[in-house]
Order: structure tokens, then sequence, then C-alpha cells
């Protein structure tokens, strides 16, 4: 059997094993996903290590046309591969432990094996319905998996996100449909399109498509509703690592493969405004949070607006800058999500104004956050997300001041946020801790190899040039789209570096001002919070007033009212007029038929006539 | 005998079919009716003898005319009218049968005058000059499957005799 | 061995006939089932075109037979509806010697309508039209009741104008081309060297034998007859009738004259115009039905309304369409008279205002209609499904969206008369009366489930059939 097949099969397999086997056995489901996601890292090794095939296998002949099951080992898939199956082991370990007790949890395990299974096919697709179909398999999934969140509003939440991305699916599957129609092949190694006419609005379809499942803004708003309502495994693999990787590799594939953005072009300055965007709106909300997922699930926005940003720039620092920075997030924002679900399984909450002190209960949690947290701040030098910055400042710097500076901002905010929940969650000296003990071990494990994986890629990268991106990201753009650049070791810009530095010490400053004012942690940004303007704004956002799904919903209840008005009316149409007039004629052709063959005969006359008439013009 | 199609003969034949056929639409009776259907039969095949189809006429006469009518006459008129309708009742209900039914005719002629307009000029029936063979051997020679088809008309006709009266005979017996 | 269909039965009833009374009531009807399935197997097992060839019956009768996939199709057809009609019957009449003579009847209307499927000349045709007709009408009075003699007149009445219309045609037409095989009349008729005004007294003929046809498959305006002698009938007789009869007589023939014979190409208003009535006017008028019977008659008519839109249609897809809803309508209308006959013997009456949950006490009749009656309006995956989409499609081709459309708009009427029928017989609380009543036995299920199978695999295994079975029947086009 074709390996990418297999990939693709075994763990669905496994997940159908694991329902019909372990049916309602948590623990026991949890071992045999450790065990599927284990051979499943090892399938996608084995693809990362044969050589990427420039042409598509077809290992299934479907339904013809343009709808074939075509798979392709890309350089870059292989890469998306291999980092889902890391994050996929990491993950079912956490899982083990961290749903031993729930009812249902066997059914979490069940989705997270299909989850595993369908990613590897949207990645390894080859042909953009293929792709459809496992794409929207996923929402799906992710339906699923929210809904098993459990608490009272998981099911509006995930209706909320089945609606949200079944939009941005629809967007999608229209611009594939112009894509295909344009390119006349649904091939992705062989589409081609120009960006103009027609060939735009594909373009803005797709990058819909793709930015929405990255979490992007306007698509965001799920989001933070899922971290309250959906299980925490969930958050830290679907927005924390899996949407990043996913939505980010389609999103490379269309600017890169598909439409050969530059740029000059629109589309370029389309992507820098959205992540600019996302970047300072999502970090602002995320500064005022007091929940501690609520508060990282912002950040998970806001930091695909820096990828965004990267690859919109169209300069080769900012697209390689981009997509490590794509890895690096993952790797510290999976991180992330892991300590909190850590709490919030010892502590029994995640609410900030409930927990503090947690720093000395819990060390080695403690730890992990820290180098995380670091790494989302942009430590310098050690950090791996200072690299990754650094580069997308870059790229963001050569095509104007105002995207860097929207960089820098959102660097600001982020390191201040960040400085808040550690004093806060960590630090402080609030509520009662004192029965708290440190995580079991097998959800201690995952999040310090990741956090281990952030100091490597960052000291490494700053020590020995060593690093994924020669090896990763450099092959994705190419030796002609690099312009002879070369990434791998890191080209200190001290303007850069600088403005990083200051924007930090900013952040440091900030929150001490802030600590002294309210003498807690937790109200360490609340100056900024309650400050005049953005006091009235902040309230307005966390009523969802900004939410663009809380407008569609309005619309939609006022098109549902107008529509019942109508409903009404066809209603009364089909009811009763057209029930009267079929009924009428009825009993009109039954009186007719008066059973007299004299009638019936004269019928037949009459239409004899008619026949032999009509048949003297020449016509039958 | 020469009979073209434009010829007076073969139209009064015509018009002797339709006006059977007239008076099997309007026929009060069921029994008169079917009579009449079966004078139109008749007609018909006189027409086609006239058009020197002897083959087609013999068939049509026993076919329709003769066997099948025939005996549903027979089995109709043994069926005791439901209800005994008076007299003044028919002659009311065959004046406004008339009334409805007159347009017919007129109807008829109109659309053979219509039919009358087209010149048809047929090379004298170049068939049945090239027709030396006798009856019976175009019995015999081509029409074999046909004859079989006939027979088994006349076996139909058979049951039919067994349905229709056999066992009707019987039932009288036994009343008896 | 192409002979031995129209040979076999009529030997099978002259044998029966000879021999002493009792045996010949047991052996009838075991005889008239050997023959339909050794007929449907060898049909379905021949290997195409048959011939007729090596043919000892052929000897004595000097047969020019020419088969294509289309008589294919309708001799599994007609071995179908008579299988069928041979259990209900079996079922039905209770009356030995008149099952006795219902059985043979029916192997002579089986003749009949192989030898019209066969016959490869204007005047065979006629001649064994005669047979069925005849052997239909003898059918339809065999219970003598009064409501079955005044049907079978009425059939009589109208078959006879048909009749006349036909033979007068046909008279016409030999007086034109001088022959009346099909292959000279088509020569003649499109070899183009008739003038003006003899090629109008051609077509006046042509006028006259589609309209000959059209009553004998009971279309609109011509359609008199055929409720009140459907309904009349016993029910076995229906099956027949409903199942085949009008489609062998009228429908069949009027493809393969249209199509091979008379040779129209394009669109043909005057079926169309036909065709749409029909549908509208059978679907309307059962929608009021009570009987049970009289709804499927004109049910009937509203159905085979699609075949003749179909081939009106001209279209290669219409015309596959119309033939393929040929052979469902047989399927699906047997199966449904096959119910009907079940719900009569078993509840006594097919009243559908004294009928009402039966699939309770019925299971398997009341599953079987409800999939009848879904073939029939087009649901899918199910076989009618497949054939209105076709002649959809082939009209939609053709050119003539209207009749497209009124097609599809009409299924829904369908779909609306046949629920109304199965709520009130099959569905909802058992009327009052009801509650002895049983399922019915093998002899009535038999043909139940072998209709329902084939209308499910029909229905599922389409795009297979397609390919291999409806793809070929152009080379008869």
């Amino acid at each position: 059997m074709n390996m990418m097949l297999l990939a693709i099969v075994l763990p669905i397999a496994a997940a159908i094993v694991v329902a019909l086997v372990a049916f309602r056995k948590s623990a026991l489901a949890g071992y045999f996903a450790v065990i599927a996601s284990i051979a499943n890292l090892y399938l996608a090794y084995q693809i990362y290590m044969t050589e990427a095939s420039t042409s598509p296998v077809v290992p299934l002949e479907w339904a013809g046309w343009v709808f074939e099951f075509a798979l392709r080992n890309y350089q870059f898939s292989s890469f998306i591969l291999i980092a889902t199956a890391m994050f996929g082991f990491l993950l079912s370990l956490y899982n083990t432990a961290f749903l031993k007790d729930k009812c249902n949890g066997w059914l979490f395990h069940v989705y997270f094996l299909l989850t595993l299974g369908f990613v590897n096919g949207a990645v390894l697709a080859d042909n953009l319905l293929l792709l459809l179909f496992f794409w929207e398999g996923l929402l799906a999934l992710m339906f699923g998996m929210i809904y098993l969140g459990g608490t009272q509003n998981s099911f509006r939440t995930a209706t909320k996100t089945m609606i949200i991305g079944g939009v941005a699916d629809l967007c999608m599957m229209f611009g594939i449909g112009l894509t295909v129609y344009l390119a006349e092949t649904a091939s992705m190694s062989e589409i081609k399109v120009a960006m103009e006419g027609l060939g735009s609005l594909a373009f803005v379809l797709l990058v819909i498509g793709a930015v929405a499942k990255a979490g992007s803004m306007p698509f965001h708003t799920w989001i933070p509703d899922a971290a309250s309502d959906a299980p925490l495994p969930f958050m830290s693999f679907f927005p924390g690592a899996l949407e990043k990787l996913l939505g980010i590799y389609l999103l490379t594939r269309i600017s890169l493969d598909f439409f050969e953005l530059n740029a000059a072009s629109w589309g370029s300055t389309m992507l820098m405004i959205i992540g600019a965007c996302t970047i300072v709106l999502a970090v602002a909300m995320a500064l005022i949070q007091k929940d501690y997922k609520k508060l990282l699930s912002y950040h998970a926005i806001s930091q695909v607006g820096y990828m965004v940003l990267g690859i919109g720039t169209c300069t080769p620092v900012g697209i390689v800058g981009g997509l490590f920075h794509m890895i690096n997030n993952t790797l510290y924002k999976c991180c992330l999500f892991l300590t909190g679900g850590a709490i919030e399984r010892q502590a029994g909450t995640t609410n900030l104004k409930k927990i503090g002190g947690l720093g000395y209960k819990m060390p080695i949690t403690f730890l992990t956050f820290i180098i995380a947290a670091a790494s989302i701040s942009g430590f310098p030098f050690l950090t791996n997300g200072f690299f990754s910055k650094e580069m997308v400042y870059d790229g963001a710097l050569q095509r104007g001041y105002i995207f860097w500076f929207a960089a820098v901002i959102g660097s600001v905010m982020t390191a201040a946020s960040f400085l808040k929940l550690g004093h806060a969650a960590y630090l402080d000296k609030r509520g009662d801790v004192s029965n708290v003990k440190e995580a079991p071990m097998l959800m201690l494990l995952p999040g310090v190899v990741l956090a281990a994986l952030c100091l490597v890629f960052g000291i490494g990268n700053f020590f020995t040039g060593f690093l994924p991106i020669g090896e990763f990201f450099q092959p994705v753009l190419g030796a002609e789209r690099l312009g002879g650049h070369d990434f791998t070791v890191f080209h200190a810009n001290w303007f850069l570096i600088g403005g990083s530095i200051v924007a930090l010490l900013l952040a440091i400053i900030n929150h001490f001002a802030g600590y002294k004012k309210t003498g807690s942690g937790i109200g360490a940004v609340d100056h900024v919070h309650y400050a005049p303007v953005l006091h009235q704004m902040y309230d307005a956002a966390e009523k969802r007033y900004f939410d663009p799904y809380e407008w569609a919903r309005c619309v939609g209840r006022a098109v549902a009212y107008i529509g019942w008005g109508i409903d009404r009316g066809i209603d009364f149409f089909y009811n009763r007029i057209v029930t009267f007039a079929a009924n009428g004629i009825s009993a009109a052709i039954r009186a007719m038929h008066n059973g007299s063959h004299v009638t019936y005969l004269a019928w037949s006359i009459a239409g004899i006539l008619l026949v032999i008439i009509a048949c003297m013009t020449g016509r039958l | 005998m020469m009979i073209y199609p434009c010829d007076p003969v073969f139209f009064i034949s015509l018009a002797l079919m339709a006006i059977c056929a007239l008076w099997a639409v309007m026929a009060t009776d069921l029994l008169k009716s079917a009579i009449a259907l079966a004078l139109t039969s008749v007609c018909l095949s006189l027409t086609m003898f006239l058009l020197s189809s002897p083959l087609a006429a013999v068939f049509e006469l026993s076919v329709c005319a003769g066997l099948i009518t025939v005996i549903f006459i027979s089995a109709i008129s043994m069926i005791k009218p439901e209800g005994n309708d008076r007299k003044e009742d028919l002659v009311f209900r065959k004046n406004r049968r008339l009334k409805k039914y007159l347009p017919l005719p007129f109807l008829l002629v109109v659309v053979g005058i219509m039919l009358r307009m087209i010149q048809i000029d047929m090379p004298a029936l170049p068939v049945a000059d090239a027709l030396p063979v006798s009856l019976s051997e175009v019995m015999w020679d081509e029409r074999r499957v046909d004859l079989a088809g006939q027979a088994i008309i006349i076996l139909v006709g058979v049951f039919g005799v067994v349905v229709l009266f056999k066992e009707y005979m019987k039932q009288k017996e036994c009343e008896k | 061995m192409i002979t031995f269909f129209i040979a076999l039965p009529l030997l099978v009833v002259l044998i029966l006939n000879l021999l002493p009374r009792k045996q010949a009531d047991a052996l009838s009807f075991w005889c008239g089932m050997a023959l339909t399935v050794v007929s449907g197997i060898y049909v379905l097992m021949a290997p195409r075109p048959m011939t007729s060839d090596f043919d000892p019956v052929n000897l004595v009768l000097n047969w020019k037979i020419v088969t294509s996939d289309l008589t294919a199709v309708m001799l599994i057809s007609i071995a179908l509806v008579v299988f069928s009609a041979f259990w209900v019957g079996r079922y039905l009449l209770e009356d030995e010697n008149r099952q006795f003579i219902f059985n043979n009847l029916l192997l002579l209307c089986m003749v009949g309508m192989n030898g019209v499927v066969f016959s490869q000349d204007l005047f065979t045709l006629y001649v064994f039209l005669e047979i069925v007709g005849a052997s239909s009408f003898i059918l339809i009075a065999l219970e003598r009741t009064k409501a079955g003699l005044e049907g079978a007149f009425k059939y009589i009445l109208l078959s006879f104008v048909a009749t006349v219309l036909i033979l007068s045609s046909v008279a016409m037409l030999f007086m034109v081309c001088g022959s009346l095989d099909y292959e000279a009349v088509r020569i003649c008729l499109t070899s183009g060297t008739l003038d003006e005004n003899t090629s109008r007294f051609v077509l006046f003929a042509v006028g006259l034998f589609a309209a000959g046809l059209l009553i004998k498959g009971g279309m609109v305006p011509f359609h008199g007859w055929l409720p009140d002698a459907y309904s009349s009938a016993p029910t076995p007789v229906s099956v027949l009738l409903g199942g085949i009869v009008t489609k062998a007589a009228g429908i069949f023939t009027l493809i393969q004259l249209v199509r091979n014979v008379f040779v129209f190409e394009g669109v043909s208003p005057v079926l169309l115009v036909i065709g749409t009535v029909s549908i509208a006017v059978g679907a309307f008028a059962a929608m009021g039905q009570s009987n049970f019977k009289r709804l499927l008659a004109y049910s009937s008519i509203s159905q085979i309304g699609y075949i003749i839109v179909g081939l009106g249609s001209g279209h290669i897809i219409g015309i596959v369409g119309a033939i393929l809803h040929l052979f469902n309508h047989s399927v699906f209308k047997t199966l449904l008279f096959v119910n009907a006959a079940a719900v009569e013997k078993q509840s006594g009456t097919v009243e559908m205002d004294k009928l009402g949950g039966l699939s309770n006490k019925m299971p398997v009749t009341g599953f079987a209609s409800v999939l009848g009656f879904l073939s029939a309006a087009g649901i899918p995956p199910l076989s009618g499904f497949w054939s209105k989409v076709l002649i959809v499609v082939g009209l939609w081709k053709a050119g003539a969206p209207m009749a497209a459309i009124i097609a599809i708009l009409l299924s829904l009427i369908t779909l609306a008369y046949f629920l109304s029928v199965q709520r009130k017989v099959f569905f909802g609380k058992l009327a009052s009366g009801l509650e002895g009543v049983k399922e019915a036995d093998f002899r009535v299920l038999v043909p139940t489930i072998l209709l329902v199978l084939i209308t499910l695999v029909i229905g599922l295994t389409f795009p297979w059939l397609f390919d291999t079975f409806l793809v070929p029947l152009e080379s008869f086009l």
C-alpha cells in the first residue's frame, strides 16, 4: 500500500477500532490513541525521509473528471505532516491523563484520531476537491470536539464554530470552483492562475478559506468562546497548533504556487493589512482578559497576524519568517495551552481571580510557562519567537513603517499580557491553592518537550545556524524566489533588534507601573483597560458588539422575521390555493368521465381528427 | 372491378360507414349500438373490397364484424337491463343525444371535403395489376402467419363462447 | 428458436384442452408458469440478436423475424407480467373451471403480444393486435358481472374504432407502397420518390394508424375505455391489462412504427401534447378516486403519458428513457395491481374509504406498495426515477423545455395521490371490520417479492445497466 494512503487510512482505521473496541473506556482508548499516534509519527517520518515527489500519485481513480484521489509528497507537506504527527503524539499522551475520568472521553479520542487522518489527507492531497473534502471533514470534527466540552454553552459555541467555518469554507468552495474553472485542472501541482478579473476573486475567496482556518480576523470570534466551552486538549491541538499549520500551509500554497503573488500586487497589501489588524486588535483584547485560557486564545489569534503579515510581505525574509513563526508559534502556543490545561485540572478553574501563587505548587508547569511566555514575547537571542519575529519585522519594514510599527505594538502588548498572566497565576498571593499539586507526569512531559524545543530552536539558531529554516522553509520558496538570500544564519539588523528590546522594556515598565498602582499582578494592565476611550471600546467588545457572527445573527433574525411573513403567504398559497385548484381540476376531470361510452367515443373521434390534421401538416 | 380512390362508389361506401358509426354513437340501446358497430365493420370490409384488398376485407369481417362483436352482442342481450326505463324517458334521452351529436356528421362532412381538396394522383393501383397470383396463393405462400393468427383469433372466440354462454347455461340450469 | 415464443403457448393451450379436464385444471397453471419462466430466462441468456434460423416451427410458418434489444425488453416484460398474472389468478379465482379458462386465455394473450413484438409486417401486426384485443375482451368479461361486461364492451367499442383506423391505414399504405413489410414500407416512405399529394395521403394514413395505436394504448383523449375496463375486470386480468397489454398493443407498436417504419425524426408536437395531456389528466383524475384499482388505472394513463412524451422528444436519450419507463412501468404497475389483488382478497374490498391501516396486518404487501408507489412517483434511487430522469433530460435536450417542466411538476401530483392511497389503505388507523385481516399467502407473495427485487435492483444498479443494457438499445434506434 502506498505510504501516503496509509498515513490517511491508518488513523481513521484506528479511530474506528477505538470506537468499536474501547467503547466507553476512556483510559483504554487513550492508550490505543497513543499507539496509533506513534505509528502515525513513524509513517510521517518515513514519508518525510522519502524524496519529495514532483508529480502526484494517484492511488485511486475516483469519480473521474477533475475529482481524483491524488496525493503528493510535496516537501512542505511532509514538514507539516511530521509537525502535526509530533503534536499528535504529544497530545495523545496529554489526553490520556487529561481525559481519564471524563465521561465521553473515549469519543474525544476517536475524534482525535480521525483528525489526525484528516489532517494527513488535507496536507497530502494534490487535488483541490480532495483537499476540500478533508477540510470540511475537519470542520465537522471540530464541531464534535467542541461539543464534548460539556458546558452549558458548548453546543452554542460548536454551532458558532460550524457556521463561521462553514461560511469561510463556502467561500473557499467557490474559490476552488473558480480556480478549477480558470486553471482547467484541480491538480494543485499544476494550477497557475493569473491575478486578474475572476482570478483575483478566486484568490480572495481562497485566502478567506485559508486565513479563516488559521483563525485570523475577522473569522476568529469562535476561538475565545471555545476557550471556555471546549475541552482543553482541543484548544491546544486546534487553535494552538493544527489550525496554524493547515491555514498557513494553504495560504502559502495559494500565494506562492497558485497565484505567484508579488510585492507589487494588491493581494500582498491586503494580506498585510489583515495581518497587522489581527496582531493589534486581538492582542489588545488579550491584554485585558481575566481568564487563563481566554487570554491564550486571543494570543492564538494575534500570532496568526504575524504569519499572515510575513507571508503577505512577499519578500523572501518575510515569507521565511512567517513560516518559521508558524512552527515556533505552534510550539509555544501548544505548550501554553497545556499549562492552562494542567492548571484547570489541578486547581479546578482557570479564572485568574480565583487562582494565584501556583508557581510554588507547580514548579515544572511554571518553568515551561516561563520558557513559552518568553518565546511568545520574543525574549532576545534565546527564544525561537525572537528570531522569527525579527524576520517578520524585517519583511514588514521593507514594505512600510506602518506594518513594522503595528507588529512592534503587538509585541509590546503580548509581552505585557504575559507578564500579567504569569504574575497573576503563578506569583500573586490570592485564592486558596494549598491543596494544589503538580500535574501528573504524562501531562508535564509534552509541555517540557515543547518548551525544550522552543529553546533548541532559539539558542540553536543563535549559536549554530542549525535550524529548520534551511531544511524546511527555504525549499518552499525555491532558489529563484529566494534570490540568493540565505536565512539559515541569523543576520543581525541592529535597528530591528533595538526596536524589539525597546518594546520589551516598555512592556516591563508598563507592568511594574500597573503593579504598583493596583498592588497585584492581575491588575497590572487595568490602567490600559480603564483608560477613558478604551474602556468603552473594551466593554463593547466584551459584549460582542464587534463580533461579525453576532451581526450576522441580527441580520439573520431580521431576515427570518421577513421570511416568516413570506412563508405564511406561501403556505397559504400551497395549503389553500394550490390544493383547491388541484382538487377542482380533479373533480372536473372526474365529472367528465361519466362512464358513457358515447362520450368516450366522441372524445376519441375528436382526438382522431386532431391527430390526423396535425399529421397532415407534416409532423406527427 | 377496378375502383379508383376518387370514385363515387368509394365515397358512398365511406359515407355508409360514417352513418353506421354515427348510429353506433347515438343508439340508446347497447344492443343496437353494437349492431351498428358490426354494420360499420361490414361497410369497412366493403370499402376494402372495393379497394381490391379482398384479403383485408375477409379478415376485418371475420374479426370484428363477425366473431367478437356477435359474441358480445349476444352476451349483453342476455343480461337484463337494470331498472325499467319508461318509454318517455327513452325518447327524451334520444332527443337530447341527437341534439348533442348532430354537429358530428357536419363535422365529418367538412373534414371529408377538406380531405377531398388534396389531390391524390395514385398510379392506378399498380399493386393490383402486379398481382397475378390467386387469393389462395397469397394466403398460403405469403400470409401463412396471418392465417395462423386468424386461427388463433377463432380459438379465442371459442373460449369467449365458453365463458359467455356455456357457463351461463349451466347457471340457468342450476337455477331451474 | 424464436418462433417458439408463439408456437409453444399455442401448443400448450391445444394440449391442455385435449387432456381430460381434471388433469388439465391442475396442469394449466404449472405449464403456464414453466413457459413464462423459461421464456424469461431464454431471453436473458440467449445471444443477441436472437434469430429465427434453424427454427423447426418456421419450416411451416415461413416467418421472417427480426429481433432487437427492444424486442428482448418487451419479451421479458411480457413474461414477467404474465407470470405474475398466473400467480394472482391462482390466488384470486376460486372457480377451477374459470381458472382454467383464464390460464388458457392468458396464454393466448401472450401469444398475441409476442406476435405483436415479433411482427415485421403491418398486416401481421394487425392480426396479432386483434388476438390481444379479443382475448382481453373475454378476459375482462370473465366474471360475467354487469360491470365486467360493460367494461369489456367499452373496450370493444373503442378497439373497434382503432381496428377500423388501423386497417384503413394498412390498406392505404398498401396502395402506395405495394407491400406491408416494415422494411419495404420504410424504404417506400423515405426514398423521397413520392409526389406531394401522395405523401400527404401517406401522412393521412400514418395519422390514422397512430390514432388507432393511441386508442389501443389508452392515451387521452382515447382513454375512455381504460379506467372502466381495468377496474371492472377481475383483478388478475387487471394485472395483465395494466401491466403489459396496452403497452404491447399500443405503445411498443407506436415506438416501433414511429422510429422504424414511418421514420419521424425530431420533436413531434402531437405526441408531446398527447403525452403531457395524458400525464395531467391521468394524474388529476387519479387524485380523487376512491377505488384502488380505478386509481391505478388512471395512474397508468399518466405514466404511459411519460413514455409517449419521451418518444415524442425524438431525442435518443428521451427514447431510451421511454423504453426503460415502459419496462419499469410494467414492473411497478404489475406490482401495485398484485398488491391490490392481495388487499382485495384479504379484506374483501378495494374501496379505499373502507380500508385503512393494513400495513400492520400485511407488512410485505404494505412495503411492496410503498416501493411501487415511490418508483412510480420517480423517487431515487428506485427504477422509476432513472427512466423519468432520462425522459426529462431527453426532452430538455430535444428543445422541449416546457414539456420537461410539466413532466417534472406533474410527478408531484403523482406523489400526492400515491401518498393519499398509502394513507387511506396502508397507513393510519385500522379500519373497522378489518381486525381479522392476515398477510396474503405465498401465491401472491411470489410475484410481489420478485417485482420488488427487480425495482430495487434496477434502481440501484442503474449506472451499470445504463452502460451494458441501455446504451446498446441505440443500435435499435
